[in-house]
């Protein structure tokens, strides 16, 4: 999956308009970035990379990159 | 009678605890919600932003909920919907020989609820009453405790009563769980049959993530905890009397454990989605729903909707979708799917028939009991 698949899925979760996001996006700037956007990055996780994403790991992300490494 | 009819399979390689009864037969649902219905809109707009709680609905599928007034409480409710419940099926008293209530909102920190559900339905001495304190699960965990008390016993008939008023443990403005509750109760009466019903059960608890959900005070431990609210980690202000929820952890758990049970259930009952009419879930939120519905490869038309009326009801959510969607309807007999998730964490599926006839519709009041004060004299 490249790079900009998966930032394209993040903005259809917080449903932001295509292209809005980079990788060096800081999620503290972002309005959408909420915990509704949180719940649904739980789900696209587990759906899309299999992987289980806990409250805690998703404190940890500063940036649209942080969210990027973990989907590797 | 009795043991003979009981078969508890909990041997196979699969872990669920399993547990199947023929004899006990679901005969009887009503439900009752307080006459107040609250529009989240009008009143969360001036506190979170009109754009905020609309993406609270949307998400969420809740849109109104009904709370209590201050002096009604979850037993009020259940008494109101066992009163009718009664009266629609004409049934005697003196048949009723247990009476367990499921409740995380109970009247009194002692005695249990039930004991004074028992004297306010006139039941007979002869007659079992105790509280089950469970939630999201309860309504599951309430049919398998009173049915095996009914199938190892030579009790008639039980009145299952689950209902919670969690909106008044929620603080005021807590963005996690305010606008996400509602207030109900419910009867649902059980019989001994003849006939071959069966109810099939499967059940889970995780312990270990007990502090998912929780109000941290007012029983006996953190009893030293200061009244006043502060400000928390998540950004809500609360105090240890007010309902917690770490939303994103209870989130992981139901889209994995609670998928997993029931897919799971379903190799064991040898059943798939196409052999049920309807799935009845607790009505967490239906974000939830969807993925559950997603992960289990079930339909979403067959998935029974209730929440965006009102709200996540806590252990009365199983009973109220069904009264909601079948009360005084009859859709003749439907196979049903129940599970129920959440505080605990603890999770169980049921499938049961039930004939749809003898679900009532739902009743609005705000009675409550008058006599519930001790005098000093």
């Amino acid at each position: 999956m490249t790079t900009q698949e998966k930032l394209a899925m993040l903005e259809e979760i917080m449903e932001l308009e295509s292209g809005s996001l980079n990788a060096g996006t800081k999620l503290e700037d972002l309005e959408e970035w909420n915990s509704m956007a949180a719940l649904a990055l739980i789900a696209l996780m587990d759906e899309e990379f299999n992987k289980i994403l806990t409250g805690k790991q998703i404190k940890e992300f500063k940036t649209v990159q942080d969210i990027l490494d973990f989907m590797e | 009678m009795g043991l003979d009819n009981f078969v508890l399979l909990s041997r196979g390689r699969r872990v669920v605890l399993y547990f199947q009864l023929l004899i006990i037969s679901k005969s009887g649902i009503a439900c009752a919600v307080p006459s107040t219905k609250e529009i989240l809109i009008e009143k969360y707009a001036d506190v979170f932003g009109e754009e905020n709680v609309k993406k609270f609905s949307k998400m969420t599928g809740i849109f109104s909920r009904y709370t209590t007034i201050q002096e009604q409480t979850a037993s009020d409710l259940s008494y109101e919907a066992a009163k009718h419940l009664i009266n629609k099926k004409n049934i005697q008293l003196a048949t009723i020989g247990a009476i367990v209530f499921v409740t995380q909102t109970p009247d009194y920190r002692l005695p249990s609820s039930a004991c004074v559900l028992h004297k306010r339905l006139n039941l007979s001495k002869d007659c079992m009453a105790f509280d089950v304190n469970l939630g999201c699960s309860g309504y599951v965990y309430g049919l398998q405790i009173l049915s095996s008390l009914m199938a190892s016993s030579n009790i008639e008939r039980g009145l299952l009563l689950a209902g919670d008023t969690l909106t008044k443990s929620c603080a005021p403005k807590d963005s996690s769980s305010c606008m996400l509750f509602g207030d109900a109760g419910s009867a649902t009466l059980l019989e001994r049959t003849d006939e071959k019903r069966c109810i099939q059960m499967g059940f889970r608890t995780d312990g270990n993530r007990f502090k998912a959900i929780i109000i941290p005070a007012g029983a006996y431990r953190n009893s030293d905890s200061p009244h006043e609210r502060v400000l928390w980690g998540d950004g809500n202000v609360r105090s240890d009397y007010d309902l917690y929820m770490n939303g994103t952890d209870v989130f992981t758990f139901t889209i994995t454990e609670v998928p997993l049970l029931i897919s799971e259930f379903m190799d064991k009952t040898n059943t798939k989605p196409d052999n049920y009419d309807s799935f009845v879930m607790h009505q967490a939120n239906l974000f939830i729903l969807k993925q559950v519905a997603k992960r289990c490869k079930i339909s979403m038309d067959k998935m029974l909707i209730s929440m965006d009326r009102y709200g996540n009801t806590s252990v009365t959510s199983i009973p109220l979708t069904m009264a909601d969607k079948y009360g005084d309807n009859n859709y003749g007999s439907s196979k049903m799917l129940m599970s129920g998730f959440g505080i605990g964490l603890s999770w169980g599926a049921v499938s049961a028939e039930v004939d749809t006839r003898d679900i009532y519709s739902i009743l609005e009041t705000d009675s409550f009991f008058k006599e519930g004060s001790v005098s000093r004299d």
